[in-house]
């Protein structure tokens, strides 16, 4: 018995699967590249299902986020954001959420204006684009409405009390109520497991029924996100049919249900799309070459070895494995490329975590060129055929600027327009 | 299960250690952040106050007498489903696999103890007692009735030890144990392809029982006996039939123990794929009339453990063609992320009716979910779990195997084939 060998030859081969990753799947297969997506899961079901554009700059909350850029290319020359202009991200974004509606999970159109978004804690963040099951949260916030906040004992992380004490100044109108989920009473809950038994039809009404009781005349109910997995849109609009009030989701804290509804959906449908993807494995080794590079990747009962005419790098930072840490610094974990870091450990971080000013180690990263190249330390491209996207690169703060959604989808698109330009200059 | 007392007399293993030697390449254990992504996706979670997020951070921790004595490691299936869906790889199912060797046989849940003792009985390898001499007698005796009642199969082979054959393939006890008629589909379908095909008379059960019981000699025992007699007879190429952790527990048992297999593993899944795309098996999905709507589980020692993507593309292609491209109803999430059944790793033999229903009520919902008359599936496991499943939550489903809709859609399924088909189907291909 020996170990079968399977070979994959593909134009663009994007390794991660987290959010930058599948963009770019997106992005080229709408350009017809041959795409072949390789990794294990990344941080992707950490998400709350917004999509951030540029939420905060110099500690202020931004209204509009396309100003916000306009102003962050001169204040900061190096960013990703500084390599594309508003047309193109704007393009960018439309493109990914016009894509994950017709997957399957509506998403709000990115507008003007950042919304104000629900958080489980109670308080509201800045955001370009949310899922339609969210959407109806942000209109009963910015109206004040009277709106019932329901939660289920047992699941941990999400209390209707923390929201509404927290909103008490700015929503008065919030009301609480704790009701047993239907069939999981007594147990420790999930998100994802309430998710998956109000997808099948049976496990609707039962809620429902129990939340119609306790209505009270309110126009809105929110509950923590839990309507469906495979489809949202479908059960949200079922409940808010059965309890008759405008209903909205929540995010909860991971493990959460907006992130895996992503993957899931990535999984499912993008294959359909004419996407070699291999979401289980990691890529052991890479190889670079002349004409492109070689990727391996062990399962199971076989190996892998994907040969690429060009490779897109979304590994992530240190949670997805893009970037390792160790005594001596940052190490770029694949192809060990030059990583832009803090001259030393006593530079990595301030003294105080929530110092405005970020940390040093938080803008580390691949330094790239305009086509979202990684650079040599001589500042050369290492090679021609070599792309990178998302929280692996340099000069950004995703946390702190509300842009991770924002920073991923317009690399991404960067990147792999780049690539492409590449391909059919040199097919 | 075991009393209290029992329990404390349990050996304490570290699991810190374990770990660490067990770690697969990639993962890590310490990286662990205690997400819950694991806990989250797994059925288990809860029974016995444990849960995958529990086991790694309780071994972390070096809470080694908990974990040394959890009767949860009985409640994991070892699906692998907290690996697949951890950002760091880490692979719970290794760790249950130790816990289970600490308990001692006596203590092990009977029905699987059972199994496994049964299979040590004989060279059979059969954990539901049918020795080597009957196995051969009920194959001649069920062919023998084949020939005699179709016409077109007066001249079938139905080959025992035959040295230098292409396929050797291995056979689920629970056939010729208990339902020797539902061996005839897959002969008439070797025989319409014309493979040149064997049983071997030793070691042709599927099942191991042996592997769940955690005691690596035991798994080693029963896998060496079946790789032997496929060496001994010179086949080219073994083909697992319907049944899942069959096909785990060979592959996995040989690259575990060193042991020389000189032959390919196949799933006989794929080789339905391929003889339906080289048109060998021209089937079609004219008999489904009243467009009845079919699911699929994906077994997970065939899929997330084994050949992964490929062989999930191949069951949805066969599904698809059998039934028909809109009457075949995807489960949600399916292929390598799908759920356990709940009945596989032992549970379905562990007498733990309770929380193995519990486990299932996640597959229930997404059967129910698909609004699916029929669920399609390769494993027997998978099919007595889900049946029970449909009993006891009230289902309107049936479940039935590949083979048999194969025949019905080439026209030779017997009458007497057609135990797992309702009254909707019962008729297809009998109206002459």
């Amino acid at each position: 018995m020996k170990r079968e060998l399977r070979r994959v030859e593909t134009g663009l081969a994007i390794i991660g699967a987290g959010l930058a990753g599948f963009a770019a799947s997106i992005f080229a297969l709408r350009r017809g590249l041959d795409t072949a997506q390789l990794g294990h899961t990344g941080a992707i079901a950490y998400t709350t299902g917004y999509f951030d554009l540029l939420g905060v700059m110099d500690g202020r909350v931004l209204d509009e986020p396309w100003a916000g850029l306009d102003a962050l290319r001169e204040a900061e020359p190096a960013h990703p954001f500084a390599r594309l202009g508003n047309d193109e991200i704007r393009e960018a974004f439309e493109i990914f959420t016009d894509a994950i509606s017709d997957m399957g999970i509506a998403y709000s159109k990115p507008g003007d204006h950042n919304l104000s978004a629900l958080l489980p804690s109670g308080v509201a963040k800045p955001t370009l684009s949310v899922p339609a099951t969210m959407l109806p949260g942000v209109e009963a916030f910015r109206t004040g409405a009277k709106t019932l906040i329901v939660d289920f004992p047992g699941l941990q992380g999400f209390s209707a009390t923390e929201f509404k004490v927290n909103f008490a100044a700015s929503w008065p109108a919030l009301s609480v109520c704790r009701i047993e989920f239907p069939g999981f009473e007594g147990q420790q809950l999930y998100p994802e497991v309430l998710a998956r038994s109000l997808e099948a039809p049976h496990g609707r009404e039962p809620l429902a029924e129990k939340i119609r009781a306790v209505l009270d005349g309110a126009e809105y109910v929110g509950l923590p996100a839990v309507l469906g997995m495979h489809a949202p849109d479908e059960v949200h609009a079922d409940m808010e049919r059965r309890i008759g009030a405008r209903l909205f989701e929540i995010p909860t804290i991971p493990p959460a249900v907006p992130g895996i509804r992503l993957r899931e959906m990535f999984e499912r449908e993008l294959p359909r799309r004419g996407l070699v993807l291999v979401p289980q494995l990691k890529v052991s080794r890479s190889e670079l070459g002349a004409d492109g590079a070689v990727h391996h990747l062990q399962g199971p009962l076989e190996d892998l070895e994907i040969s690429a005419r060009a490779t897109l790098l979304a590994t992530g930072r240190f949670l997805s494995g893009g970037l390792y840490a160790d005594q001596a610094g940052l190490r770029e974990t694949l192809l060990g490329l030059p990583v832009v870091q803090p001259s030393g450990r006593d530079n990595w971080y301030r003294r105080d975590y929530l110092d405005p000013r970020g940390h040093q180690l938080n803008r580390a990263g691949l330094e790239t060129d305009a086509q979202f190249r990684p650079l040599d330390a001589a500042g050369a491209p290492v090679n021609p055929r070599l792309f990178a996207a998302g929280a692996v690169l340099a000069h950004q703060d995703w946390v702190r600027q509300r842009c991770g959604a924002g920073l991923a989808i317009a690399a991404a698109y960067g990147a792999v327009k780049a690539a492409a330009e590449m391909l059919n200059g040199s097919a | 299960m075991m009393s209290g007392q029992d329990i404390d007399q349990m050996e304490v293993m570290n699991f810190q250690k374990l770990a660490h030697e067990l770690l697969p390449g990639g993962a890590s254990f310490e990286s662990c952040i205690a997400c819950g992504l694991c806990a989250s996706g797994c059925p288990a979670s809860g029974f016995y106050g444990m849960d995958p997020r529990r086991f790694i951070r309780m071994a972390m921790l070096g809470l080694n007498e908990e974990l040394s004595r959890t009767p949860w490691v009985w409640t994991c299936t070892q699906c692998k489903r907290c690996q697949y869906v951890c950002p760091m790889s880490i692979d719970v199912s290794v760790l249950v696999a130790a816990a289970r060797s600490n308990w001692p046989k006596a203590k092990v849940p009977k029905g699987i103890m059972r199994s496994c003792d049964a299979q040590l009985r004989d060279v059979s390898t059969s954990a539901m007692g049918v020795r080597s001499e009957d196995f051969v007698e009920i194959v001649e005796e069920t062919a023998e009735e084949l020939r005699g009642s179709d016409r077109r199969f007066a001249d079938i082979k139905v080959p025992v030890d035959k040295k230098g054959a292409e396929f050797i393939i291995n056979q689920n006890s629970r056939e010729p144990a208990a339902e020797p008629e539902e061996l005839a589909p897959l002969w008439k379908i070797f025989d319409y392809v014309g493979a040149d095909w064997t049983y071997a008379s030793k070691g042709w059960a599927a099942e191991n029982f042996c592997m769940f019981t955690g005691d690596d000699e035991l798994w080693k025992q029963m896998v060496k006996t079946r790789v032997d007699a496929i060496n001994e007879l010179g086949c080219k190429t073994w083909i697992n039939t319907e049944c899942g952790h069959s096909f785990y527990t060979i592959w996995k048992g040989v690259e575990r123990f060193g042991l020389k297999a000189d032959f390919e593993a196949g799933s006989l899944v794929s080789y339905y794929a391929k003889w339906i795309r080289e048109g060998k098996l021209p089937v079609n999905s004219d008999w489904n009339r009243d467009n009845l709507k079919f699911t699929l589980q994906d077994p997970c020692q065939l899929v997330r453990k084994s050949i992964g993507d490929p062989v999930a593309d191949d069951l949805r292609f066969v599904a698809r063609t059998l039934v028909g491209e809109d009457n075949f109803i995807d489960m949600q999430p399916g292929g390598n992320a799908n759920y356990c059944c709940g009945g596989g790793g032992g549970f379905l033999q562990a007498g733990m009716s309770e929380q193995r229903r519990a486990y299932g009520r996640r597959k229930f919902d997404q059967i129910a979910t698909t609004k699916a008359d029929y669920v399609l599936t390769p494993c027997h496991n998978c099919h007595s779990q889900m049946e029970d499943l449909g009993e006891f939550y009230g289902g309107q489903y049936r479940v039935v195997h590949f083979w048999t809709l194969i025949c019905l859609s080439l026209g030779i399924l017997g009458p007497d084939e057609r135990k797992y088909l309702g009254p909707d189907l019962a008729g297809i291909g009998l109206e002459t």
